[in-house]
């Protein structure tokens, strides 16, 4: 195991969001803004914003990466476009109305198909199924939550069906 | 942790951490057998500390963790391009990561003897890999 993938995870975040230069195996350089370190391959993500508005996304194989020098430190702007790079779209707003017909309606569906929905959590806005799966608003396929792959899958193909038919 | 596909029109973003080290599953538990045997001795911690410490610690592994994921799925469906070891270049879209990161699903895997429709890339064979977004 190299140096680098004997680092703490503590360690590897210090190098988040800071322009480095990596040298890697077989004389291999790399340059570019750190996005992140994976804690479990040690893997560096480095990020390059290119003139065409394009990212270049280069990442460096944990066991590969012999040296890592911070060339720069990142301002506040930098670390925003990082975080924000791989996040997905940010989804429309809905109003409360809104939010309430597509909870009860999703909420119908599902007792149509005999699964056990309940509301929880503070203003009854989460949707929980069979006590494993909880929905979000806006109640899309993306904002179920569980740790159980089997029941998110179909429950998410549930949804989808449902919102084709909307 | 894999991309959905097959028999669904839209492929939705399934977000799912690792189980934690409760000996009963995968992901950061170093004693599971698959890990053992197949990834490094010891996973990166700073050891001993005190509570406050080791909190910090795994709130620092899970932003890593997460961010690292997210862009595994940012992967998917582009053109990556790997630099192997002994001056190797391929490049195949990504499919999908084992948990721990010692394999990479690809398909169309343009080779120097041809395209794979669907490879498994040893990560221990690969010194980086790029895309564009």
């Amino acid at each position: 195991m190299s140096e680098w993938q004997r680092k703490s995870p503590l360690e590897w975040q210090t190098y988040v969001n800071k322009e480095v230069k990596v040298t890697a195996a077989e004389k291999h350089e790399y340059k570019g803004w750190v996005l992140t370190v994976d804690p479990v391959s040690a893997n560096v993500v480095l990020v390059k914003f290119m003139e065409n508005g394009k990212v270049c996304v280069s990442v460096i194989l944990g066991h590969a990466v012999q040296k890592v020098e911070i060339v720069n430190e990142g301002d506040d702007e930098m670390k925003e476009q990082l975080a924000h790079l791989f996040m997905p779209e940010e989804s429309k707003v809905y109003g409360h109305e809104e939010l309430e017909k597509k909870k009860s309606s999703l909420k119908t569906w599902l007792e149509t198909n005999h699964i056990p929905v309940t509301e929880q959590g503070e203003s009854q806005r989460t949707l929980c199924v069979a006590g494993v799966l909880t929905i979000d608003p806006p109640y899309g396929p993306e904002d179920c939550s569980s740790s159980n792959e089997i029941i998110l899958s179909r429950v998410q193909s549930l949804i989808q069906g449902h919102l084709a038919t909307q | 942790f894999q991309s959905p596909q097959h028999d669904r029109d839209v492929s939705v973003s399934v977000i799912r951490l690792p189980h934690g080290p409760d000996g009963t599953s995968r992901g950061f538990d170093p004693n599971s057998a698959r890990y053992q045997a197949l990834s490094p001795i010891s996973i990166s911690t700073m050891g001993c500390g005190n509570e406050a410490d080791l909190e910090r610690e795994q709130q620092a592994r899970v932003a890593l963790r997460e961010q690292y994921l997210r862009s595994l799925i940012a992967m998917v469906g582009h053109t990556i391009h790997f630099t192997m070891y002994e001056r190797v270049n391929v490049s195949a879209f990504f499919d999908a990561s084992d948990i721990d990161i010692l394999n990479f699903q690809v398909s169309d895997l343009q080779t120097p003897l041809g395209v794979h429709r669907e490879a498994l890339l040893r990560c221990s064979d690969i010194i980086s890999y790029t895309f564009e977004l």
